[in-house]
């Protein structure tokens, strides 16, 4: 019978393993395959599948669907169905409205990417960060602006009309609509999606195909990113998909190719930067292992590679000190404030009690958040030096972009894209977190979604991702279950309430305010478990992604 | 399953709330209008808008159901003369109108797998016509209620594999008063349940001196008084009004032409293309004069060559509706003898399904949207057979047909016809979407379709004993055979599949790229309507080979 084959090959390959890679015996983990082998020998006849920890992941409709996949032997496609099934979701939500779609004077992000194109194809390169056109200048990094040449150079081939010099400010039609919103699922196919795929290949490399199936659709299926790449119109993708490749090097031992494209996120997105202690730190606890001779020489292989990956991105810009300064002049904004709009962080919920703009100058308030976020996320990047471990490095990213979002200088609602990132990854280790994260992560974004009418594909979307995750509340700890349903109280009454009575004339931005406050009270909560996390998770010596306690022992804490 | 089949159908049909809608949204509008705000007698009389109602009365009256929940949504939806009505609210409440009426077709695939046997063959065509490229593509996005029709469909010919005749005739009487196209698939419904419920039905077939002694009286008595209730309910009303010849001449246009807007997958679009190079051949060549052929100037000088309905050929004998008509009915007759030599429900499916096909393939002005009534029906034939269930992998060649009472087993070449008529049929359907941002929806949704669908049915394949024999001597069952996607197909019918891709390229890419928008427009919709036909006229003689050498093969059984 082929899935009893399957199985144990599967089991061989994990004894094997096993074998090869425990110096440090672990007992937990001796456990894990104990327990494996005996349900294999058991469960030969019937169709279960063969973790231990599989029961629980049964309550999931989409590993239900994998494990029916995997029974009739239609894992061949499944990955194509996925893929297109995503591509065809993200292309479906992009036929809505964009970000200041009909919306003069200044239109919205869907502007300022499409002046970027019609700006770096008319402007030499020296002048793209200098150029005054008073037009949404450009302050993303350089590799942004690369690409939008790139999209630019291909828009103008198909109608020069898209990206004209000066006429072509604000302009809108179908076509160019169709035209952008396609770079992006392109882009994002290419970058984004192929890294999650190979994320879950190599996470759920010694566990059963139905894991890695289930993963991959579930973090295709992320609300946000969907709603706010294909609906709102950003590239975050690219960057989020850059970090993910970073990871998928890390996860490989490739930790120069892993630095590269860490590097070349941080070059399409200022906001990758919010990440990188947990990578700095992860790549330094590593070189301190290697002994004295090849730490040096690790450390200098990566620092050689983030310098040469980072001056090529700003070469053009190297020949003055002036013309650097602007660039990065441009791409740190700190006189734009605080935060912007109402964001579910800590300043903004704080500046309903004290008016922090108004006591403080901006340059105390920078200091000030520079320093409250670097405390904030100092106990993960230590413990990370520490223990190295590749599931560590997922949680610390968690922790450094949790801490930035939730503290630093100038953070956009957009920016809760970053820790929803590492957190979905970890969708089958953390079921139950990673799915309320989601949530409350989406529900937050919502004013901005409001804003720009995209408010039945929001509906749809976490509606959906709730459906298809809410089978990992099943089997938590009723803390977990009671703030779960609380927390979907909270949401259905203020989207009722919004949709139902009107704000008081005094506070027009209530059901925004309540919106922020609500979701940055989850997201504090969110740091103080996921910093817990982080240092209470055992690893087993060689295979660091490898969880060996119980996740239902996790649950217990929540 | 169900559930998530519920929950992901509905999420993707509204998430196409937005996509591009054609003039039939305003078609039902208009209808909504013309029910909700004048009485029945002007029902069929009304022609402010272009749109008159042209489908029967039932029809009507569902959305006279609908349109007292528009009145509360936004009183202009109803009022006849506003023309072109599609705010944000009407089209949010229109679609909306589609998704709920589609439960119908959820609740009858409910039923089929209940009747049908609940394992994995008859659970993917639950998932196939449930998420059915087609339907999304003419109902939720073209705008058309065929999902809540077939639903209907699909319920009545549950009730005929239950053995609920009686009310299998109801339903299908019911339908063919909402909408009738049907009448298509009549004879079929009329030769089976003639013989089946009106005379003595063992399964055999009655020898000729018997017929008299077989005759059920009452069984006909009551099916006729019941399909003539059913009619008079819906045309009673215009009768007594005196309306009749008014509501035939909103049904039945004959002064439309041979083909719809753009050509069906037919035999006529085969015709035409025939008719096209002919033309070529005789203007261009010396041919013409060798075989003393002459061109009809007129037809020639017919711009609308190959976009407009009214087709003239230049070369090629001219075709009339009784013609036909006439070839409708020959191709219908030979599964309509067999279903009534022996009345199963194993025929009855199959001559229905041939009997769509001959419609479709023959008849006059057929929309290019009707291959749905073949794919729905075929897709029910399918699952009215017996697939393997690939997890009892060695025991596959074993199938007994006790567990399905007169079922036989899928075979490759229904699998092959369906997919190729399926494919076919549906690419058909694209050139309705020429809004470049649904291009990406409409190819994704079939392609998803075409792999999803097509893996899963070749998993149902029961294996042939011979086989199941070879590979448990080799040891290892699953890895031995080649499980790729295509394996039962012909290297023709793969060239054919992935012919498809190349043709599509040019005809939604290249041709626009190269000729822009206006110049040669007729050439990449009869690339597309004579690619597609050549697909459906192959599906159609594969489908009818084993349907006849199936029969065959059972009589011999059946008489050793």
């Amino acid at each position: 019978m082929a899935p009893t084959t399957m199985r144990a090959k599967a089991s061989k390959a994990k004894s094997t393993t096993a074998g090869a890679g425990s110096s440090g015996s672990n007992a937990a983990y001796k456990t894990t395959i104990t327990t494996t082998s005996t349900s294999t020998t058991n469960s030969s006849m019937s169709t279960t599948a063969i973790t231990p920890e599989a029961p629980k992941l049964k309550n999931l409709a989409v590993y239900r669907y994998a494990t029916w996949l995997e029974e009739n032997q239609l894992k061949k496609t499944a990955i194509w169905i996925s893929v297109a099934a995503a591509v065809l979701v993200r292309w479906i939500v992009g036929l809505g409205p964009y970000s200041g779609q009909g919306t003069p004077p200044r239109f919205g992000d869907y502007e300022a990417q499409r002046h970027w194109m019609e700006l770096t194809i008319h402007k030499p390169i020296r002048e793209w960060y200098s150029d005054r056109s008073k037009w949404w200048d450009l302050d993303y990094p350089p590799l942004t602006a690369y690409v939008s040449w790139l999209c630019g150079f291909v828009g103008d081939k198909i109608n020069p009309e898209w990206f004209a010099w000066e006429t072509s400010r604000g302009y809108e039609s179908k076509d160019a609509k169709l035209f952008m919103r396609s770079t992006v699922l392109f882009l994002e196919l290419a970058i984004y999606i192929s890294s999650i795929v190979v994320f879950t290949q190599r996470w759920f490399a010694h566990k059963p195909w139905t894991r890695q199936h289930t993963a991959v659709i579930l973090v295709l299926m992320q609300p946000g990113v969907i709603l706010i790449d294909s609906g709102h119109f950003q590239y975050n993708t690219v960057m989020l998909g850059l970090v993910v490749w970073a990871v998928n090097f890390f996860l490989a031992d490739q930790d120069v190719l892993g630095s590269v494209a860490f590097c070349l996120a941080l070059g399409f997105k200022q906001m990758a930067l919010y990440f990188s202690p947990a990578v700095f730190a992860y790549l330094l606890g590593k070189s301190f292992r290697q002994g004295f001779i090849g730490c040096i020489w690790k450390l200098i292989k990566l620092g050689l590679a983030v310098m040469v990956t980072l001056g090529l991105l700003f070469s053009p810009w190297m020949q003055s000190q002036e013309e650097i300064l602007q660039v990065i002049h441009r791409i740190f904004p700190v006189f734009r404030g605080l935060y912007q709009d109402k964001v579910a962080n800590i300043w903004c919920a704080v500046n309903i009690v004290i008016k922090l703009r108004e006591r403080f100058d901006i340059q105390s308030l920078v200091r000030f958040s520079t320093l409250a976020t670097l405390l904030s996320f100092l106990p993960s990047l230590i413990h990370l030096v520490i223990k190295p471990t590749k599931r560590g490095l997922i949680y610390g990213l968690i922790n450094s972009s949790l801490s930035f979002f939730l503290l630093s200088f100038q953070v956009h609602e957009k920016s809760i894209l970053l820790p929803a990132l590492p957190i979905t990854l970890l969708i089958l280790d953390e079921p139950a977190i990673g799915s309320l994260f989601n949530i409350v992560a989406t529900f937050s974004m919502f004013p901005l979604l409001k804003q720009e009418d995209l408010t039945t594909q929001y509906y749809l979307l976490l509606g959906l991702w709730i459906w298809m995750t809410t089978g990992t509340f099943k089997n938590v700890s009723s803390l977990l279950k009671f703030l779960s349903t609380l927390n979907l109280l909270v949401i259905v009454t203020l989207h009722l309430g919004e949709m139902l009575v009107a704000p008081p004339a005094r506070y027009p931005d209530l059901y925004a305010v309540l919106n922020s406050l609500w979701s940055a009270a989850g997201f504090v909560l969110y740091w103080v478990y996921f910093n817990y996390r982080q240092f209470t998770m055992v690893n087993t010596p060689k295979m660091g992604f490898r969880i060996s306690t119980k996740t239902s022992k996790a649950y217990k804490l929540a | 399953m169900q559930t998530s089949l519920f929950v992901l159908s509905t999420v993707l049909k509204v998430l196409l709330f937005p996509t591009y809608h054609s003039t039939d949204f305003e078609v039902h509008r208009n209808w909504l209008a013309i029910t909700h705000s004048l009485p029945i007698s002007q029902w069929y009389l009304e022609k402010t808008s272009e749109w008159t109602l042209d489908y029967p009365p039932f029809f009507a009256w569902f959305e006279k159901l609908m349109s007292i929940f528009a009145a509360y949504v936004d009183p202009k939806i109803v009022q006849v003369d506003n023309l072109n009505y599609d705010t944000l609210a009407t089209i949010y409440f229109q679609r909306t109108t589609v998704i709920i009426s589609e439960l119908v077709l959820f609740w009858a695939l409910q039923r089929m797998l209940k009747v049908m046997g609940n394992r994995p063959l008859q659970k993917i065509i639950n998932w196939s016509l449930m998420l059915n490229p087609g339907l999304l593509m003419v109902d939720n996005m073209h705008f058309q209620y065929n999902g809540f029709l077939y639903g209907i469909l699909v319920h009545s010919l549950v009730d005929a594999k239950q053995g609920k005749l009686l009310r299998s005739g109801i339903l299908f009487a019911a339908l063919l008063n909402f909408k009738h196209i049907y009448l298509y698939i009549a004879p079929s419904y009329f030769a089976f349940l003639l013989r089946a419920y009106c005379f003595e039905n063992s399964g055999n077939s009655i020898r000729a001196r018997s017929w008299i002694s077989a005759f059920r009286p009452l069984n006909f008595l009551a099916l006729g008084v019941s399909v003539i209730a059913v009619f008079a309910a819906s045309l009673g009303p215009f009768i007594a009004l005196n309306q009749l010849p008014q509501l035939a001449g909103r049904l039945f246009p004959f002064k439309r032409g041979l083909t719809h807007s753009y050509w069906a997958a037919n035999f006529w679009a085969l015709y035409s293309f025939a008719d096209r190079i002919m033309i070529v051949l005789v203007s261009k060549t010396p041919l013409g004069q060798y075989f003393n052929l002459t061109l009809d100037e007129s037809a020639l000088s017919a711009t609308t060559r190959g976009l407009v309905g009214d087709t003239a050929f230049g070369v090629l004998p001219a075709v009339t509706a009784q013609h036909t008509l006439i070839l409708t009915v020959l191709l219908q007759i030979p599964s309509l003898i067999s279903v009534f030599r022996k009345p199963t429900f194993d025929r009855f499916i199959g001559s229905v399904v041939l009997s769509a096909f001959a419609s479709f393939l023959a008849g006059w002005h057929v929309h290019e949207k009707a291959i749905l009534l073949c794919t729905v029906t075929m897709s029910v034939a399918i699952a009215n057979q017996i697939g393997a269930s690939p997890n009892s992998g060695v025991n596959a060649g074993a199938f007994s047909t006790s567990d399905q009472k007169g079922s036989s087993p899928l075979t490759p070449q229904d699998v092959r016809a369906f997919m190729i008529v399926s494919l076919a049929g549906y690419i058909g359907l694209w050139p309705l979407f020429f809004t470049r941002p649904e291009t990406p929806i409409k190819v994704l949704i079939t392609a998803i379709w075409f792999v999803a669908i097509g893996s899963g049915l070749d998993q149902c394949v029961p294996k042939q004993p011979k086989s199941a024999e070879t590979t448990t001597m080799a040891g290892h069952s699953s890895s031995f055979t080649n499980r790729s996607m295509l394996r039962y197909f012909s290297l023709l019918e793969r060239l054919y599949v992935f012919g498809c891709i190349p043709v599509q390229i040019y005809v939604n890419i290249v041709h626009e790229a190269v000729f822009g928008q206006d110049k040669l427009a007729f050439l990449p919709l009869m690339m597309t309507s004579v690619y597609a036909a050549v697909g459906v006229v192959y599906g159609w003689l594969l489908y009818s080979g084993t349907y006849f050498s199936s029969n065959k093969a059972l009589d011999k059984k059946k008489t050793r």
